[in-house]
């Protein structure tokens, strides 16, 4: 189980999984200038609108990304839901 | 119709200097007429990687403070006639040079040559700013590691900021056991990242060094891989479709990539 374990956690932590999944965060910083407390306080109000409507969020999941387009760049919120047993 | 391009990066040391002499190099062995221009004032560097320290008599600050004519400063390198060095001043710094210097000095040139290649300085001020004024497009290198990665992206930024059109995208010093490893970011990975198109994948090759101790650029060595891939981007600078190099086979991440020369389409997924 432990070896299992390890094997399938050296798989999912390739260092350059970890470099790329970095830098798409740290370029949200850098190219849209939002500092990271000021990131969370944006995802923990995303958080709470969506909320509103979709009662399921899971705020500590949020991802928020920024991608770059032809002629401008878009933030991406990812927002997971919670499945419900209905 | 002659094209000005600037080759820069933003992080230092990731291939800049190195890419000039061998694109253009090998554009001269394709039979054009270059130029290749050492913008970096103050730290002069394609002089000594193309081995022609030795002939510079007058330099970039002294053709645009009058004190030779461009012709005179111009330098024929040791294999081609129609390849021709413009090397950066040594002891001047980057305020020596506006804007508009280099602009004026990007129009003499096209004057002569069908290429003018500009090697720019590190960093993203006024030596940066200099080298791209004078451009039509604009060449971005990168090594696909973190830093020089997230420098590269500020690059993007300011040269379509600046309106050079967008920038294409020079991968360097791709070791590709360590990308089969996953320890080390893929043309993807970085593709996704920068979402630019790629011009090239330039494999790591220690034959780089020893031509750069020579004084001789990896083009002409038949045996250099980083050689061949800089012939395979001059190609396509020229407008020719070539495909990306197989640097190995078996390589799926690769595979998937062939083929794609387009911008990432808008809103894709990892």
């Amino acid at each position: 189980m432990s070896l299992f374990d390890t094997l399938f956690r050296n798989k999912r932590e390739r260092s350059s999984d970890i470099a790329r999944e970095r830098l798409l965060t740290v370029l949200v910083h850098d190219r849209v200038k939002l500092s990271p407390d000021v990131l969370e306080k944006l995802k923990a109000e995303l958080s709470e609108v969506i909320s509103k409507y979709v009662p399921a969020v899971e705020p500590n999941e949020i991802e928020v990304t920024l991608l770059r387009g032809e002629s401008s760049d878009h933030i991406k919120a990812d927002i997971p839901l919670r499945r419900s047993a209905e | 119709m002659s094209r000005v391009i600037t080759i820069t990066s933003g992080k230092g040391g990731v291939g800049k200097t190195t890419t000039t002499a061998n694109l253009g190099t090998a554009l001269a062995m394709q039979g054009a007429r270059v130029a290749v221009v050492d913008a970096d004032i103050g730290l002069r560097n394609l002089d000594v990687v193309m081995g022609l320290e030795n002939r510079i008599v007058y330099d970039l600050v002294d053709v645009i403070e009058g004190r030779c004519r461009l012709r005179q400063a111009l330098i024929k390198d040791k294999h081609f006639p129609d390849l021709l060095l413009l090397p950066a001043a040594q002891t001047r710094d980057k305020d020596a040079v506006t804007s508009e210097d280099m602009i004026e000095l990007t129009n003499q040139l096209r004057k002569e040559v069908d290429y003018v290649l500009v090697d720019s300085p590190a960093g993203i001020e006024a030596g940066f700013r200099n080298a791209i004024a004078g451009a039509d497009e604009v060449l971005i290198v990168t090594t696909p590691e973190v830093s020089a990665v997230r420098d590269a992206d500020r690059i993007v930024g300011l040269v379509e900021a600046f309106e050079k059109g967008h920038p294409r995208l020079i991968l360097n010093r791709l070791k590709l056991r360590m990308v089969n490893r996953g320890e080390m970011m893929s043309v993807e990975d970085v593709l996704q990242i920068l979402a630019i198109d790629l011009i090239g994948v330039v494999p790591d090759d220690e034959l780089i060094v020893s031509a750069t101790n020579r004084g001789e650029v990896a083009v002409l060595d038949r045996a250099s891989n980083a050689g061949r891939a800089f012939i395979e981007i001059a190609r396509r600078i020229k407008g020719e479709q070539v495909p990306f190099m197989a640097l190995e086979e078996n390589t799926g991440v690769l595979e998937r990539f062939f083929g794609m020369f387009g911008r990432r389409p808008r809103g894709s997924e990892r």
